[in-house]
């Protein structure tokens, strides 16, 4: 393979030397020093011997046709000729011929195999190079155009070029510009196919990992053999996909981590602004404690009250919503009565309740849940919260648990005005708020996301069922606790 | 009890105005300091019946100041915090704190908390002996005196009062609510982790091996009972 790339010149030369050194040795012979034509033929066999294992088969084949035809003429009788007259000299000559040419094309044959496995040694060297080269690659920054250098010159191409499917650019490097276009490079890749151009002597190889075509490599010149040449393609696809894993994972930290400062400066500020609530809502109570305040101040001071336990609950629900989105929602589980739950709430509901009737649907026997005890207090607390924005003052609820075979099922029952089947899928996500309601009611959006996630952390189900004009059932599962003897 | 004598810690001027103007008009005798350190001070200088305590503060901080307040006192602390996880609620009785309110609070709901603070159950009832021996730990219900193996151990009101209730109903389970209502008040009864922290501060006091209880027994989901037994302290 390599014979082929030799420049032409260096060819001629090895050729008019081969025919010098056959001339040569008939002169010698012919002239110098008489000696027997079997030595002379002899001598002819170990030259065509060495020209063809120190150069090649075409000069070996030349050096033998020469000596052959020398042989005939100068010394085969009748000398001067290239006739032969004596038959014996016939086979001898043929016997020098056959010789000659199976030791020039054995010499050149083992020649060319020491070559190969040279060149084969020197490739696989390269490959590992390139492929240590390739791994101690830093990620970031220009890394199409690094590899196409590694590359270039780890195997001392003349000219390559590296096309990116991902930016759509081709990056070149080597002492020639390769005369391919990136129109070629991209069709490579799209297809799939390999391209030889034996005029430019040119091979175009797609890139691909896992069937997904990413780019294709251009590389002049041949004596980079097919194997390698995959082994090149290979290497390249799993550089550029271990840099693609780690953007992908050096991106998701960086959401991650803005999402974590997001949350944590959403906790300080919804902190920094109970401060001021808090001598806020002393005052205001203070104030409404007192019994000598005429009817209007009363009303008045109650509406500043009513509207700071309103700032204070969207403040704790933000509060709320960061630790869960910060990813710092901490369960701490264990086996938990339901029924305490729900009365804690209730009980911490109190005056807002307004005087409406609570039904707590709970069986005698119902069985512990294994949950953590605040965190199920905020749904159910949020649930119901939820039912008595959004129903008529006065309209009764029901809160209801049942048990399953491994789970309880909680729900909140309101007799409100329901919700349609497209506001249904919607009622959890965050900041949504009711077409009807938005306006009207106040609440921070957030109350259904916080149950909704602290159901989730519980690997629990909540879900809502609604007909509009017949109330609506808020539903969650929370898993049974395990060790019911404990009890 | 008015003419108390309560101390209001808290860096922000705002509610120490509030506080003071609500505290004084109730009848209270208010002090205010601006840090922990500060307060540690007043209270080296002067006598307090209650402290109120802001747990963020810059300096030492509520937690601190707590610890350190307990460890000199048994001074009632009631805690008031921006934060209502769990979790400081019970840091915070651990530091010592005898109560934990979650700001903003209504003023009415923080003067019956300062009431429940301040109120002593009353003086042993009938039912009550006057020395309890439990062997190697000897409760003396008149004087409010513990001794454990001779040594007078300090416990905070609040710890008396859990420890006599307990102990005039031996051997009788007493649920959580009952428990609570009864030590601390009738607004009382869900804050399990009050009995919870306090039963293990009582048991590090008096039990001869606090991880093994002989007296002070938990009856689990319902809520606590007392063991009058000397079983348990010849046993070690």
């Amino acid at each position: 393979m390599r014979k082929s790339f030799l420049p032409q010149p260096v060819k001629v030369v090895r050729i008019l030397g081969a025919l010098g050194i056959v001339g040569g040795i008939t002169f010698f012979y012919y002239r110098i020093f008489i000696v027997n034509n079997v030595t002379v033929a002899l001598s002819f066999l170990l030259a065509v011997l060495a020209i063809s294992t120190r150069w090649g088969l075409l000069e070996g084949l030349v050096a033998s046709l020469a000596s052959m035809l020398c042989l005939d003429y100068f010394f085969i009788p009748p000398i001067g000729s290239i006739t032969i007259a004596d038959p014996q000299n016939w086979v001898a000559l043929a016997a020098f011929v056959v010789t000659a040419v199976i030791v020039n094309h054995l010499s050149a044959s083992a020649r060319k195999q020491g070559l190969e496995s040279t060149h084969r040694q020197r490739e696989m060297e390269r490959l590992y190079t390139l492929s240590r080269n390739l791994l101690l690659l830093e990620v970031r920054g220009p890394l199409a155009q690094e590899i196409t250098n590694s590359i270039a010159q780890v195997f001392e191409l003349p000219g390559l070029a590296f096309y990116d499917r991902t930016s759509d650019r081709v990056h070149r490097a080597g002492p020639h510009d390769i005369p391919v276009d990136a129109g070629k490079l991209r069709d490579a890749a799209m297809q799939g196919t390999v391209f030889h151009d034996t005029a430019t002597k040119t091979t175009i190889i797609p890139i691909s990992l896992g069937g997904q075509p990413i780019g294709s490599l251009g590389i002049q010149g041949s004596q980079v053999s097919e194997t390698a040449l995959h082994a090149i393609a290979n290497l390249t696809a799993i550089t550029l996909e271990r840099a693609h894993a780690q953007d992908v994972a050096t991106r998701a930290e960086a959401a991650r981590q803005s999402e974590e400062l997001k949350s944590t400066m959403l906790d300080a500020l919804a902190h920094e602004f109970k401060t001021p609530l808090t001598p806020i809502k002393a005052a205001v109570t203070s104030m409404l404690s007192d019994s000598d305040l005429s009817p209007t101040h009363q009303e008045l001071l109650r509406i500043v009250d009513e509207e700071t336990d309103r700032l204070n609950s969207m403040l704790t629900d933000a509060i709320q919503m960061s630790r869960i989105e910060a990813g710092r929602l901490q369960l701490h589980r264990s086996p938990q009565s339901l029924r305490k739950i729900f009365q804690a709430q209730l009980a911490r509901l109190g005056e807002s309740l307004e005087g409406r009737k609570v039904t707590l649907e709970v069986p005698e026997k119902l069985p512990r849940v294994s949950v953590d005890p605040e965190f199920t207090g905020i749904v159910i607390w949020q649930l119901l919260t939820n039912a008595l924005r959004y129903t008529p003052p006065g309209s009764p609820l029901t809160l209801r648990a049942s048990a399953e075979e491994t789970e309880v099922i909680v729900s909140v029952e309101d007799c409100g005005p329901g919700i349609s089947e497209q506001e249904q899928r919607k009622v959890f996500e965050k900041f949504y708020r009711g077409k009807e309601q938005r306006d009207r009611i106040p609440g921070s959006g957030m109350g259904l996301t916080i149950a909704r996630e602290i159901v989730r952390a519980h690997h629990g189900r909540i879900w809502v069922e609604s007909q509009p004009g017949k109330g609506a059932r808020f539903s969650f599962s929370v898993p049974r606790a395990l060790r019911e003897s404990l009890l | 009890m008015t003419n108390a004598r309560i101390l209001v810690v808290d860096d922000e001027p705002q509610i120490r105005r509030v506080m003071r103007t609500t505290l004084v008009a109730r009848g209270y005798m208010v002090s205010t300091a601006r840090s922990g350190e500060e307060a540690l001070e007043k209270v080296r200088d002067e006598r307090f019946d209650l402290v109120l305590l802001d747990m963020n503060m810059p300096g030492i901080g509520g937690m601190e100041a707590c610890r350190i307040l307990r460890s000199q006192s048994d001074i009632p602390i009631v805690i008031l915090s921006i934060r209502n996880a769990e979790k400081e609620k019970v840091e915070a009785l651990d530091a010592g704190a005898d109560d934990y309110v979650t700001k903003p609070f209504s003023m009415p709901e923080l003067l019956a908390r300062i009431r429940a603070a301040l109120r002593r159950a009353p003086l042993a009832s009938s039912g009550t002996p006057e020395v309890l021996n439990l062997g190697q730990t000897v409760i003396n219900f008149v004087a409010r005196r513990v001794t454990v193996n001779g040594t007078e151990v300090r416990l905070t009101p609040k710890e008396f009062d859990l420890l006599r209730y307990l102990a005039s109903n031996p051997d009788e389970v007493i649920p959580h609510a009952k428990l609570l209502q009864a030590v601390w008040g009738p607004d009382y009864g869900d804050e399990v982790e009050y009995l919870r922290v306090f039963i293990n501060q009582l048991r590090k006091k008096i039990e001869p091996d606090p991880s093994h209880p002989a007296h002070l027994l938990t009856e689990p989901w319902v809520g606590y009972r007392f063991s009058p037994s000397k079983k348990g302290s010849g046993t070690v």
